[in-house]
């Protein structure tokens, strides 16, 4: 279990728990969950690389406490 | 600018009519290129020839999530705020679905609660296919009245939430709106009368006793009774839980009507020992002879009051009938079946719910993380490890 910190730099800061085998799909629905905004309406990226639906986070090497920034379409 | 709202517009829901679609959405159709091109200077009619040429639904798709033409289209109509008539017309028009489709979405963003439901429930009687675009950017099908439904019924779609719109039944009650009357619902007592004439002839040929209790029933009693059930039935306006529920209960009918075919038998006969008693053997005789005949005709016209019975009422009759006269039975199979059922089902129940519990982790010693594992299990994931 790892703990994810999302931030979309303009005031909103989430973290989440989640495992390590879940995709970036299964994380965006916790996010979701947890702010209040659609989950098909965010967007999930690291300077410009916009994470895809169907990878894992254990395929993306990120590991417990890594911040990532949240975007919305 | 391209962009402003026609000044002369009225303000839909308190706001600029173009708000109705989200700011991020409402960039990405500016600056598509479908609009810039096709949709500059369209006023009413050329907007029509723009929405003939359509050929599939959708929102965004992509990784960049482009709109589609029709979502560009929709963004014209709530700049032009096209009349009421003209929107009523492209909704009217049979020959092209699309058009349709566009005139129901923008009298679903734009319309009074009355005219949504009275103008987009006739579209639920529309069974043809529609293409749609998945966010993906793959297409998949569907069908004119499942868009409606889902226009009725959720409050997102296409990527743009949908206004609120009050409830079928409070409309009702409020006297607004009449109750919806499906045009399924002569195809199901067509069925319904089908189902329950087979019922009656084989139960004739087993039993050849009358039943006497319909007899004192009249028709037209049991009729306006189960229209008043039957409204309750379509206030739901969520139609295919209405359909499911039709079924089921045709189903659950099926199966209580098996069940109570037993019952019935035996209540019969019960009926008749009291019978006998209240009218000291006067009419037995002549009923006997008369009954089987009367019975094959009356079989038939006495469908529809029997259809509309439903088993829920002949249970609480057998119950009722059951406790006011003690030497009434239920068979003896059957009661000596049924507690030993209850409990062995329960059990099963019990030993499944346990299992559910462990392998969701909700009963996690840490709150935090059994509340995780909690919307975890909503969302179909599964628990932390």
């Amino acid at each position: 279990m790892i703990e994810v910190v999302l931030n979309d730099w303009l005031g909103k800061k989430v973290k989440v728990k989640c495992n390590e085998d879940d995709t970036i799909g299964n994380l965006k629905k916790l996010v979701a969950a947890q702010t209040g905004t659609r989950a098909d309406k965010i967007r999930i990226q690291k300077w410009y690389n916009t994470y895809k639906d169907h990878i894992t986070l254990k395929d993306y090497e990120i590991h417990d406490g890594m911040g990532l920034e949240l975007y919305y379409n | 600018m391209a962009n402003r709202t026609d000044p002369a517009a009225k303000s839909i829901r308190g706001t600029n009519p173009q708000n109705l679609v989200e700011k991020i959405l409402r960039s990405k159709i500016y600056q598509h290129t479908y609009w810039k091109e096709q949709c500059f200077g369209l006023t009413a009619e050329t907007l029509v020839d723009k929405a003939m040429e359509l050929d599939h639904l959708g929102g965004t798709h992509g990784g960049n999530r482009k709109p589609t033409p029709f979502m560009c289209l929709v963004m014209k109509m709530l700049q032009i705020q096209p009349d009421k008539d003209i929107v009523v017309e492209f909704i009217k028009n049979e020959d092209y679905k699309y058009v349709r489709a566009l005139g129901a979405f923008y009298l679903r963003l734009t319309g009074t609660d009355i005219d949504v439901y009275r103008y987009l429930e006739p579209l639920y009687n529309d069974y043809r296919k529609l293409r749609r675009k998945l966010a993906d950017g793959k297409y998949t099908l569907t069908h004119v009245d499942e868009v409606i439904d889902e226009l009725l019924t959720q409050d997102y779609s296409c990527d743009i939430a949908l206004p609120r719109v009050k409830k079928r039944w409070t409309l009702e009650n409020i006297g607004s709106l009449e109750p919806r009357k499906s045009a399924l619902e002569d195809d199901f007592e067509e069925e319904e009368e089908k189902d329950e004439e087979d019922q009656l002839v084989a139960e004739l040929e087993d039993e050849g006793h009358e039943k006497d209790y319909y007899r004192g029933r009249s028709p037209a009693r049991e009729r306006d009774r189960d229209r008043k059930r039957d409204s309750h039935r379509y206030r739901d306006r969520d139609y295919e839980r209405d359909y499911d529920r039709d079924r089921g209960r045709g189903r659950d009918r099926d199966r209580d009507r098996d069940r109570d075919r037993d019952r019935e038998r035996d209540r019969d006969r019960d009926r008749h020992r009291l019978r006998e008693d209240k009218e000291y053997g006067r009419d037995r005789e002549w009923e006997g002879r008369e009954r089987d005949r009367r019975d094959r005709d009356r079989g038939r016209r006495r469908s529809p009051s029997r259809s509309r019975s439903r088993s829920r009422d002949r249970k609480d009759r057998d119950e009722e009938r059951r406790k006011r006269h003690a030497r009434s039975s239920a068979s003896p199979r059957r009661r000596g079946d049924r507690p030993e059922d209850a409990s062995t089902r329960d059990e099963p129940k019990k030993k499944k719910e346990k299992k559910e519990k462990k392998d969701d982790g909700t009963d996690h010693p840490d709150p935090e993380i059994a509340a995780a594992n909690k919307l975890r299990a909503s969302l179909g994931m599964k628990p932390l490890k």
